[in-house]
């Protein structure tokens, strides 16, 4: 935060001298001293990057050194990757008329929370409950088995489940799961019917959980 | 245009191509010389016009030495003459010292917007002649080229401009708006308030007239509405964009606001508001965005460690719903069911939302306090409930941050504006935008819709002002004269003015009918990036870096306003210097910069900023 010792020292090396110079042509005037290390070594790590990959192209047309042509070629290539910049304005005004030609859409009126379709929100659950009681292969799951789609893919929000001893009653509203609409109530300890009947579709995984530790 | 965007290479050598070798560069330096030697010799009233051209013709040909490799020629030329230009473009003349070689230019993107882009120059008929004939004389063609190609020169018939009215609308990175660019209509009125039944319980005769009884002879109004049947001829159709309905309570959210405007203070020079500060302590410079809502009752907070926290500001604390499992234990049929939701025992006057993966820059949230925005470096614009303080949907589009969001003043519709140099209009329920605001040259640093939603202002890293139409995407006008990256913008509560702050710390007023300047508010020492009109719009709050608020007298600051034929026509005004007499005040703020400003319904002001003591 202190922007009152801006100046290298004078004994500083002559690399930390010239980044100074840069930063004061460049406009900048207040800056924490350690923005010259960092920028160091940036430069440092730029250009070690940029003359290991000439070395390769170099070595692989075969020629004995690496001369410019190298050199320029691998600063092509890394700006193409690092440095990305903003498209061309001229790409932004055609995608623009393009987007700007559609009408806007009518809302449609008692719509309830107007989100987009579940596919684009984080509302899905991106957690799958445990069971923490073992039993026996066909005496039905407690665990709410999402359908395999929900869990995997997509990003979702980090939701904190408060822990207790138990598998959790969990209402997942069908709205939240996309075409497979499962509604699942699974109760606490007691019961292994519901479980069972409540969705024909779940694939029993019977193996899979005992391989996992607690 | 074949295959898009990714091989952008062709396109660049083409813009670039023109650059090709015209004149002899040994000779730049005598041909501009010889140019500046003829416009300092020229008639006093035609050298002010006529200097405009020193800048963009500096640039263009500084650009085409470098491009066609004549780096030396480049430096001295640069070195001889860079210190002529005004002092509102030494910015830009930094940047363009670091561009000595070819390689240099294909990968800034501002220059070649700057190259592919016509400067554009206002100039009376009669300085204009004395130019054309000037130049056309043999020596000098080389330079007349350049002025052709890559200046466009918007000629009006009227009196050459003086230096005092010409700088005040230069600064921008292409020069001015032509006067066409600000002549099509634009539908500034607001849209007629619904009518809704207010219950007269604290009031009037009949203390029966309650909410919900079929309409007697003579239910009161809403008294904001317009009084007339007529239509506003400035005010859009009520229907020209979609809109969503009124639902009951919002309609609720009403009658409360119409009760609280009735409270409220009229403010004047003479009954100037309060301020209440809320101070955002042990941020260290981390507090990046903040927002309050309409009714004043929560306040959220961006922070650089990628959280959005969100304080109550009322006594009340903060609920989210229940967990499912209670909520199917509650009764439904009980009155109070919508407070049964909420959760007691985790009420808190604090909720932290996590989600971002990089500093939130901008925060709003919905006229019906059920939703909040923020957007981020990340490129992402999130949308949280703050039913249950969890991300509901993440809209990406921008790839690169995303410096400014906000929610229409109606609600489902938001804007947002980031690095990519396009404003995106978005609606909650379509995960990509619905329009895209392309046409500015740099960052669009802030994004604000008109009171009537069918309107949304951009400001930018270009200096320049840009009101786009929501329905088709047009650009309407472009407003110029800001000579720094502009950082805060807003609306007069009629829809008729806009007001701008910038980095040069001067506050512009705009007449948005016209397309004209019609305000410089000078006073603030550092950028000005946050403004605020007062709920009726006598006053312009201003809130800056500079640690200070200031209040300036709006309604003073808009009459006399000389729009004669021949001012709306040549966009041209006469500014007087009045900036003191319309600061009714300054107030400072003990080393915090005012990031935000917000007056309640009663028309006390709210300001919020981080402690940032140096």
């Amino acid at each position: 935060m202190e922007s009152g010792k801006m100046a290298p020292p004078k004994n500083a090396p002559r690399d930390a001298l010239v980044m100074a110079q840069i930063l004061k042509d460049m406009g900048i005037t207040e800056y924490e001293p350690r923005v010259i290390n960092q920028m160091l070594e940036f430069a440092f790590r730029y250009v070690t990057t940029i003359l290991d990959d000439a070395k390769i192209y170099s070595s692989h047309a075969k020629k004995p050194n690496v001369d410019a042509d190298d050199v320029r070629l691998a600063i092509q290539c890394r700006a193409d990757q690092s440095f990305t910049s903003p498209p061309p304005r001229d790409f932004l005004l055609d995608i623009a008329r393009q987007k700007n030609q559609t009408p806007l859409p009518l809302i449609k009126p008692y719509a309830g929370p107007r989100l987009p379709p579940d596919r684009y929100c984080l509302t899905a659950p991106n957690y799958r409950l445990k069971s923490l009681i073992k039993r026996g292969p066909n005496q039905g799951r407690l665990v709410p088995r999402l359908s395999v789609g929900a869990v995997s893919s997509r990003p979702t929000t980090p939701t904190i489940v408060p822990s207790t001893t138990a598998v959790q009653n969990v209402l997942i509203n069908p709205s939240m799961i996309g075409p497979k609409n499962i509604l699942i109530t699974t109760n606490m300890v007691s019961t292994q019917n519901t479980a069972n009947e409540s969705n024909p579709l779940k694939r029993k995984h019977e193996d899979d959980d005992d391989n996992d530790t607690m | 245009v074949g295959s898009v965007a990714v091989e952008d290479q062709p396109d660049v050598s083409a813009v670039l191509s023109a650059y090709n070798q015209q004149g002899d560069p040994t000779m730049y330096e005598e041909y501009y010389s010889g140019l500046k030697h003829f416009i300092e010799c020229s008639l006093d009233c035609h050298r002010a016009e006529l200097s405009q051209l020193f800048y963009p013709l500096f640039v263009h040909m500084y650009l085409e030495l470098v491009y066609n490799q004549h780096e030396n020629e480049a430096k001295s030329f640069f070195e001889k003459f860079h210190g002529d230009q005004e002092c509102y473009y030494q910015d830009d003349l930094r940047v363009l010292s670091s561009l000595t070689k070819k390689e240099h230019m294909k990968g800034n993107e501002t220059m070649l917007d700057f190259r592919t882009s016509k400067f554009v120059l206002r100039i009376s008929r009669d300085s204009y002649q004395l130019l054309k004939r000037h130049l056309q004389e043999k020596q000098n063609n080389q330079i007349w080229n350049i002025v052709q190609e890559h200046l466009y020169i918007d000629i009006f018939d009227g009196m050459p401009r003086s230096k005092q009215q010409i700088d005040a609308m230069v600064g921008s990175l292409a020069g001015e708006a032509k006067r066409e660019a600000n002549k099509s209509k634009v539908f500034f009125g607001l849209l007629k308030e619904p009518e809704i039944e207010v219950p007269l319980d604290d009031e009037d005769e009949e203390g029966e007239n309650e909410e919900g009884k079929p309409k007697k002879k003579k239910p009161k109004k809403d008294s904001i509405g317009s009084k007339s049947k007529k239509q506003d001829p400035n005010a859009p159709p009520q229907n020209r964009i979609p809109l969503p309905e009124l639902k009951d309570s919002d309609k609720l959210d009403k009658i409360m606001n119409m009760k609280e405007t009735t409270k409220r203070v009229r403010l004047g020079p003479d009954c100037l508001p309060s301020i209440c500060f809320y101070t955002f302590l042990n941020a260290y410079q981390g507090l990046t965005a903040v927002d309050v809502t309409d009714d004043s009752s929560l306040i959220a907070g961006g922070f650089a460690d990628s959280t959005v926290r969100v304080w109550s500001v009322t006594p009340k604390k903060l609920r989210t719903v229940k967990q499912a499992a209670d909520l199917s234990l509650i009764d439904k049929e009980s009155d109070d069911v919508l407070e049964r939701i909420m959760d007691e025992k985790t009420a808190s006057e604090l909720k932290i939302l996590y989600g971002h993966s990089g500093p939130v820059y901008g925060a709003s949230f919905s006229p019906d306090r059920n939703y909040l925005l923020s957007s981020s470096e990340d490129g992402t614009v999130r949308l949280w409930s703050l039913q249950t303080f969890t991300c509901l949907v993440g809209y990406k589009g921008h790839n690169y941050p995303v410096w400014d969001t906000q929610f229409s003043p109606y609600g489902y519709y938001f804007v947002s504006g980031g690095h990519d140099r396009v404003a995106r209009l978005w609606a909650t329920d379509h995960y990509q935008p619905l329009r895209i605001f392309a046409g500015h040259l740099a960052d669009v640093n802030c994004t604000r819709f008109h009171p009537n939603s069918n309107y949304v202002a951009t400001g930018s890293a270009d200096r320049t002002v840009r009101l786009w139409d929501v329905l088709n995407g047009n650009c309407v006008r472009i407003f110029t004269g800001h000579k720094g990256p502009i950082h805060s913008l807003t609306f007069s509560p009629n829809g008729r003015f806009l007001a701008t702050g910038a980095t040069d710390g001067r506050v512009l007023l705009w007449d948005i009918g016209h397309g004209l300047m019609v305000g410089e508010l000078k006073g603030h020492t550092d950028t000005v990036c946050s403004l605020r009109f007062s709920r009726d719009g006598e006053i312009l709050a201003s809130g800056s870096m500079d640690n200070t608020v200031r209040l300036w007298d709006a309604i003073k600051a808009f009459e006399d306003l000389e729009t004669d034929d021949f001012t709306t026509a040549t966009g041209h005004i006469n500014l007087p210097e009045n900036s003191q007499e319309l600061l009714l005040g300054t107030y400072m703020t003990k080393s915090t910069p005012v990031v935000h400003l917000h007056f309640t319904r009663r028309n006390l002001v709210l300001a919020a900023g981080a402690y940032s003591p140096q």
